[in-house]
């Protein structure tokens, strides 16, 4: 952290909160005031007219800002691979649970000289194998069986790819699929995290947006020909019918909590079992496909789903809900960074009493920021039902919880979020590659992102760990750290 | 009337009078709206008691869905009853939903191995404290953002449970054990509520007798737990130098850090005594069915959050919280009873119910005072 970082953490107080965006929003409103026109709206942006001072002070801030994604990057990261060591010990702790024949992996140390052998112990999972297929499983096998970054040097192959390795293979497909919709689903959470609001509902609001979605190009496909032009007008009718269901859905909490104080943690929640019954309630009564066991819709006619592209129809893949998915991801990010709306946004999320004095209508800019997360989210629940499923069926997986735990691991960064989104859908896609080789329940996926939004949380944590000093250390040792390490972190930053 | 009682009454009713000047226009709008539908839903119900709200009336005053709320209330109250401690003491804990989880399985696994319902419940109890710790570590020691973090242990929670079942009995729902006794099968001498007459020869009071004594006797012992903690707690919140070093510690944290209590200590005794609290609901509820199911949601099924709403709703008064459960759980009971008795109403429909009840009640109430400090991280100045 630079020295300025020290300042901002102070000021800012805690790590949710991006230093540089409180004092980037002040500064702008502190320029808009002085230049005489209170009124205007807001001037994002470098602003030309600004003080040499203003530049200092903004290209300090641009530094900052660097620093501080370097950070959340590397805090992500090691929220990772310690949620992967937590997942060790309790895939081991599983393998001595459970019985079996022959021990999959056995942990014991190395005898040489004839030493006699102490410690052995038996594990029925392999944590090597568990992990090895859960992220490499994910993406179709594609190493060469023992192959490691240093096999060339030791006369190995140079080509790390196994024969016969199709990028555009089915797992691959389920791996994407997972992907896209996460994120859309994250980019929903992230855009009401930097409006200062937790939207949990962005499940309840992805579920009755697929239903919404489902149901409307069900009632348009009669009238819509079949080819290319019905597939661009279902498609296009879908996702619209989805954003908009989505967002009135999202706008609900967010007036709840604009006018009525409603703290939307607790009623983004109850709004998610409100759209799971509300849904099973329809399609139960009035839109249950007859043929069907499960309580589901008929499915929509083939040209109604999204084409695949490269990927075979029955992947259930199409890399045009991703590159939706990806357009996305850069419009929110102009939508958050380069436009007015965006920057009353993030200032109502970083400091809501300076946006109000700052001319901010707060009210209205939580209503539209959760009707804009909840759309995204509907999106979700749209592309759910067009490119994977088919048709509406009750019991939608938990892409809204999951979208939580991407957002959170992406920092609420737009541009984050994709990366963050291939993560969890790998993980998620590679649970059942997990199941199906070594027996250990898909749920360890669940308890990983527990780990992971754990680990995120606590960024002192790390950097703690980092300083070499426990949280115990006595105080005067850590008082010579952190002199040591410059003006980083005053006394204040120490606890205890 | 005696002196004592005429004044005791004279401060009770100064004190609704001051309650109810404290009230907003909406609260008072919102409480004038309730009480006439709820006026106008009896009187229906009175009047026409063969129609919709004439059942509704009978079902409602019925003891087996007395009986049912009260048996539904136990996980609730008892998790709002940690999350008053842990709020108060300044740390906000939205992971009692994990909590309960846990505790849920904890107690059948603990049952199942041990034999003893007794010790796995406290199995039960002791694996939410722990998580109630490791969720205190994160917050207290490493000043980590308590919404979050309280996420963090649901999401865990949710994951690890089902996970451990899956390992332990090959699936997603554990095997069945043994369920919390009633009072009667654990003191013999008592009569059973089939051997005690309904209203002992005495119109309406008897009846009354006889309802309360019939419900009190069917009910298990967690029900009694749960009663016990409600007055225990109150005590324990409003009447001891702990109870006060909490609520300082929410509300004005410095000023309990000059009076020389040390202000972490204090949040991690609230914190794990929510672990305590909500670990108790979570055993109760398992091994009041004497399993565990995984599925989804879990069997916790959201009650951790509606915990959040009741002592929000019960401002943060354990007696509070347990009316405002009750009252939840009242809707629920109503629900099964509902479904049981097949009124034409669609029970996925009824099944919200409490759900949206929880919103409007919000919505009405609005925002409720929470402590000064809650959710921030203290930290004391001295090095």
């Amino acid at each position: 952290m630079s020295e300025g970082g020290g300042d901002g953490a102070e000021g800012g107080g805690e790590d949710r909160a991006d230093p540089n965006g409180i004092a980037d929003g002040s500064s702008d409103r502190e320029t808009a005031g002085a230049s005489g026109d209170p009124g205007e709206g807001p001037v994002p942006g470098p602003s030309g007219d600004a003080a040499p001072p203003m530049d200092r002070a903004r290209r300090a801030l641009d530094r900052l800002a660097s620093a501080s994604a370097t950070e959340r990057f590397l805090l992500s990261f090691a929220a990772l691979v310690l949620s992967i060591a937590v997942g060790t010990v309790l895939v081991l702790a599983a393998g001595r649970a459970t019985t079996c024949e022959t021990a999959a992996f056995v942990l014991t140390h190395p005898t040489p000289f004839g030493l006699p052998r102490l410690f052995s112990m038996g594990f029925c999972f392999d944590p090597v194998a568990v992990f090895d297929r859960l992220f490499f499983g994910a993406l179709g096998d594609p190493f060469k069986r023992g192959w490691g970054p240093l096999s060339p040097f030791r006369g190995g192959p140079l080509n790390p790819f196994r024969e016969g390795y199709e990028l555009l293979n089915p797992q691959m497909a389920v791996t994407l699929r997972e992907t896209t919709i996460l994120v859309f689903s994250g980019l929903a959470v992230a855009v009401a995290f930097r409006a200062g609001i937790f939207n949990i509902g962005t499940q309840g609001q992805l579920v009755l947006g697929a239903l919404g979605t489902g149901l409307s190009v069900l009632w348009a496909a009669p009238f819509v020909p079949a080819g290319m032009a019905g597939t661009v007008v279902l498609v296009t009718l879908g996702l619209l019918v989805g954003a908009v269901v989505g967002g009135l859905y999202g706008a609900i909490p967010g007036a709840l909590k604009a006018y009525a104080e409603a703290n939307e943690v607790i009623t983004t929640i109850m709004l998610n079992f409100v759209a799971t019954g509300v849904a099973f309630f329809l399609v139960a009564n009035y839109f249950r496909n007859p043929d069907s066991q499960a309580v589901e819709t008929t499915p929509v006619p083939d040209y109604a789903n999204v084409p695949p592209l490269l990927f075979e129809p029955r992947d259930d893949f199409s890399f045009i809900a991703l590159g939706l998915g990806a357009a996305l991801v850069v419009g929110v990010y102009y939508l958050l960074e380069q436009t007015s709306f965006g920057y009353d946004v993030r200032t109502s999320g970083l400091q809501p009493d300076a946006a109000e004095y700052g001319g901010v209508n707060a009210e209205r800019t939580v209503v539209y920021s959760m009707a804009l997360s909840g759309a995204l989210g509907g999106i979700g629940g749209a592309i759910y039902v067009l490119m994977i499923l088919g048709k509406f069926q009750t019991g939608v997986p938990a892409y809204g919880f999951d979208g939580i735990t991407v957002s959170i691991l992406a920092g609420n960064n737009p541009l984050g979020v994709g990366f963050a989104a291939f993560l969890f859908g790998t993980l998620k896609s590679g649970s059942t590659v997990v199941q199906f080789a070594t027996d250990v329940p898909p749920q360890l996926v669940g308890v990983l992102r527990g780990l992971i939004i754990l680990f995120v949380a606590m960024p002192e944590f790390f950097r703690m760990l980092a300083r070499g000093i426990g949280p115990t250390a006595d105080p005067e040792r850590r008082a010579v750290a952190a002199d040591g390490s410059g003006a980083v972190d005053t006394g204040g930053e120490t606890d205890e | 009337m005696s002196e004592s009682t005429r004044s005791a009454l004279d401060r009770a009713r100064d004190g609704l009078i001051e309650r109810l000047d404290g009230l907003s226009g909406r609260q008072t709008a919102g409480l004038a709206a309730g009480a006439v539908v709820l006026v106008a839903f009896v009187a229906a119900g009175l009047a026409r008691p063969a129609s919709l709200a004439g059942e509704l009336l009978d079902i409602a005053t019925s003891e087996s869905a007395f009986g049912a709320a009260l048996r539904l209330s136990v996980p609730i109250a008892l998790a709002a009853l940690g999350g008053i401690f842990a709020e108060k003491s300044g740390v906000i804990n939205i992971g009692l939903e994990g909590l309960l989880i846990i505790a849920a399985f904890g107690a059948v696994w603990g049952t199942d191995i041990t034999g003893s319902i007794l010790l796995g419940f406290a199995l039960g109890v002791i694996a939410s404290t722990l998580l109630a710790g490791l969720f205190a570590v994160v917050c207290i020691e490493f000043r980590a953002d308590q919404i979050i973090a309280g996420l963090a242990v649901w999401l865990i929670a949710l994951g690890l449970a089902p996970f451990a079942s899956q390992v332990v009995y090959g699936g997603p729902n554990t095997d069945s054990v043994g369920t919390v006794p009633t009072l009667p099968e654990v003191l013999w001498f008592l009569p059973t509520a089939e051997q005690i007459p309904t209203s002992f020869g005495v119109p309406v009071v008897g009846g009354l007798v006889g309802f309360v004594l019939d419900v009190l006797l069917e009910a298990s012992l967690s029900v009694y737990l749960m009663l016990l903690m409600v007055v225990a707690s109150w005590y324990l919140l409003n009447r001891t130098a702990f109870g006060r070093w909490v609520r300082a510690s929410g509300e004005n944290p410095s000023a309990l850090d000059t009076a020389g209590v040390n202000v972490s200590r204090v949040r991690y005794a609230a914190v794990l005594l929510s672990g305590v609290f909500a670990g108790m609901g979570g055993a109760a509820l398992s091994l009041g069915l004497g399993q565990f199911t995984g599925n989804g949601p879990t069997m916790v099924n959201g009650k951790g959050f509606i915990a959040i709403v009741a002592y929000l709703f019960g401002n943060y008064n354990p007696v509070g919280a347990f009316l405002s459960t009750f009252l939840f759980a009242g809707l629920d009971a109503l629900q099964l009873t509902l479904q049981t008795r097949g009124t034409g109403i669609p029970d996925s429909l009824v099944r919200i119910v409490p759900f949206v009840t929880v919103i409007v009640v919000l919505a009405l109430v609005g925002r409720t005072r929470i402590p000064e400090a809650a959710g921030e991280h203290y930290e004391s100045g001295e090095e």
